[in-house]
């Protein structure tokens, strides 16, 4: 199987009071992408183009090879999706929405269906109004998950879950991964979620793609510096150091393409390197949509 | 099968390093001997719960240095290399002496005072294990 | 593969309601019960219930089958169903249509048997009950109709609004007229002229908004 799981070119969207521009995006089968960006960025609605329920106004858009929204009743029948917005029937037990979904695709997998209860601590006599939020999210998620759907597609999956439950819906998410042709695309402002188990991450701020790559790629570019300056140094400013931040004689120098020659630079101009640290993707987070709105004010 | 291979969150190191490290280790200790299959790259991921990229990254590091061996479509295991594990060991005793003299250079301590302290600590520890 | 998803759509959508329909159907033959009790003002207040249990089914159901998947979020779980819009669209109208059609047709049925066993009550009275209960589908088909095009609860409250205003009006002005009237209180079915023009007009409205609903359903491309 060589063609993607999902493509997207130049797509497209505008809308009164918000734009998504030219969005890119590529994910191979059997990998995971995590997609992040502030609130209000544009991940919902890329998610929903991707699953064929909003039109783009241009671009084109190919999800497990099925031309988007043109096919997207042949599309979804291979896509597992939930959303953080998405509810089931409030009066009507977990088991009626398993019976409800096992109608329907003949995917589903009875046994683990039955497994991912036990896992996730579920009764299916429940009806799903005595559910607390975060086991709603795990049935939510055992419907998609039993179907062993080739993509799954996931809004914010994690979101405002313990850590217990958030344990549980990784090791589902990661296990997907033990078949090659399967691939999930995830949004989630958990980064240490996106961190963990996504093979590429899709940085979306203000409708705009800003990165889309190899996480731990990603990951390697970026650098916090810890610097000594004794008095009266002044700093130099290098390309790939995006912030610097002194107070007294200690500095702190973020760089988002960082080479071993920046450290050089700095020790020539008379600092002593303390140390020099990876990043979190949440700090890399801050520090990149910080930097990009200060550009634009300036 | 199980790799015992365990992520710390609080280890402020990458992922990937954390996985050569302790693969380095089960061979150091010989739990895994030379020639022996280990998990594959999807499965490994799988139990750890991380993303095959980054146990892709960490058995590249490691074939590099020749500590595992990947055959495609055959899956990965130790390299055959005789000694492979006392090697390892080597290694990070080496890794923790670089460590000690950074962390001491830093501090201002010269490397003679240094091995007076290394005495000094060996005294220690046999003083602990004897009491 | 595909026309199953529409019929476990709308099965499921009449499973849920349920009890809904068996909560009509009791309360309809509850209000039978009432005029079988006899005297003026039982056989008074079974006949205002009867038809108000009707009124207030075909309030509800809009909301709840229609309006309801927006406000209680359920419509994503529905949208991420290998379905078209145009299919959903038409499983909606079918069994919203469907959930009401069901208690409806067992009301009128149980009402002509109950009328027509009933020794005091004269048969003439049967085609009114039939037309009657027909212009209340009419105000359903209405409310429905709204829903379904606008999701928007403010055009199905203002629907409802228009149409029980109506029900008076449109009872009174049948009432009025001499000869059904008359045949009201004949011992026998009459099916005059009248009668049967106005139970054809109820008819032609139906079908009319029925179709003006899937058309304009069918023109939707957006499911959001």
């Amino acid at each position: 199987m060589t063609e993607l799981a999902i493509k997207f070119a130049g797509v497209g969207k505008q809308y009164r009071y918000f734009t998504l521009h030219n969005i890119h995006l590529e994910v191979p089968p059997g990998q995971i992408m995590g997609l992040i960006g502030p609130n209000g960025a544009g991940k919902s609605t890329t998610i929903r183009i991707l699953m064929g329920l909003i039109h783009q106004d241009h671009g084109e858009v190919r999800v497990l090879d099925h031309r988007m929204p043109a096919e997207q009743v042949a599309a979804k029948w291979d896509i597992g999706f939930a959303s953080e917005d998405m509810r089931l029937y409030d009066a009507m037990t977990l088991d009626w929405h398993m019976r409800f979904i096992r109608s329907i695709y003949p995917q589903w997998d009875p046994a683990y269906a039955q497994l991912l209860l036990k896992r996730f601590g579920l009764l299916a006599e429940q009806k799903i109004r005595g559910l607390s939020h975060g086991q709603r999210v795990k049935a939510t998620l055992l419907l998609v998950l039993a179907r062993r759907p080739r993509l799954l597609v996931l809004d914010e999956p994690t979101t405002g879950l313990d850590p217990v439950a958030r344990h549980e819906i990784l090791r589902e998410l990661s296990a997907v991964m033990n078949d090659e042709g399967r691939s999930i695309l995830f949004s989630s402002h958990n980064t240490q979620d996106v961190e963990q188990i996504s093979d590429q991450i899709t940085f979306i701020d203000r409708g705009r793609i800003i990165d889309s790559m190899d996480k731990e790629a990603y990951l390697d570019r970026w650098r916090r510096l810890r610097l000594e300056a004794p008095s009266g140094i002044e700093l130099p400013a290098l390309p790939g150091v995006i912030n610097i931040r002194q107070t007294g004689r200690l500095a702190v120098a973020t760089s988002n393409e960082f080479v071993p020659g920046i450290a050089r630079a700095y020790e020539q101009s008379g600092a002593r390197i303390q140390m020099i640290e990876n990043m979190t993707l949440e700090e890399i987070f801050v520090a990149k949509v910080e930097h990009s709105r200060e550009e634009v004010e300036a | 099968m199980e790799s015992g291979v365990l992520i710390s969150q609080s280890d402020k190191r990458p992922i990937y390093l954390q996985i050569i490290e302790q693969i380095k280790r089960r061979i150091a200790v010989e739990d895994w001997t030379e020639g022996q299959p280990i998990p594959s790259i999807r499965q490994l991921a799988v139990d750890l719960q991380v993303s095959v990229i980054t146990v892709k990254r960490a058995y590249l590091e490691l074939e590099r240095e020749g500590v595992i061996v990947t055959q495609q479509g055959r899956g990965s295991r130790v390299a055959s290399t005789p000694g492979l594990g006392l090697r390892l060991h080597q290694e990070e005793l080496q890794q923790h002496l670089e460590q000690a003299v950074r962390l001491s250079a830093l501090l201002g301590i010269k490397p003679t005072e240094l091995e007076s302290r290394l005495r000094e600590a060996g005294a220690n520890i046999t003083e602990k294990e004897t009491s | 593969m595909k026309g199953s998803v529409v019929w476990t759509l709308i099965l499921s959508d009449l499973h849920r309601h349920r009890t809904f329909i068996l909560f009509s159907i009791l309360s309809g033959g509850l209000a039978l019960v009432l005029i079988q009790v006899g005297g003026e003002l039982p056989s008074l207040l079974g006949t205002i219930w009867f038809f108000t249990g009707m009124i207030v089914l075909g309030c509800m159901l809009p909301g709840s089958n229609v309006i309801n998947e927006r406000k209680k979020q359920t419509l994503p779980f529905l949208m991420s169903l290998p379905m078209s819009i145009s299919q959903f669209t038409a499983a909606k109208i079918v069994s919203t249509f469907g959930i009401f059609f069901v208690p409806w047709l067992t009301l009128v049925i149980t009402a002509v048997a109950f009328i027509a066993g009933h020794k005091g009550i004269p048969h003439g009275i049967i085609p009114v009950v039939i037309v009657l209960s027909t212009f209340v589908f009419v105000g359903f088909g209405l409310n429905a109709g709204a829903a379904l095009v606008t999701e928007s609860e403010g055009v199905m409250v203002a629907s409802m609004i228009v149409t029980n205003s109506s029900y008076g009006f449109g009872w009174y002005m049948l009432a009025r007229n001499p000869a059904i009237g008359a045949g009201m209180k004949s011992p026998v079915i009459v099916w005059s002229k009248e009668i049967l023009t106005v139970l054809g007009a109820e008819f032609a409205v139906i079908v009319l908004i029925l179709g003006l609903t899937f058309y304009f359903q069918s023109r939707k491309r957006d499911f959001v």
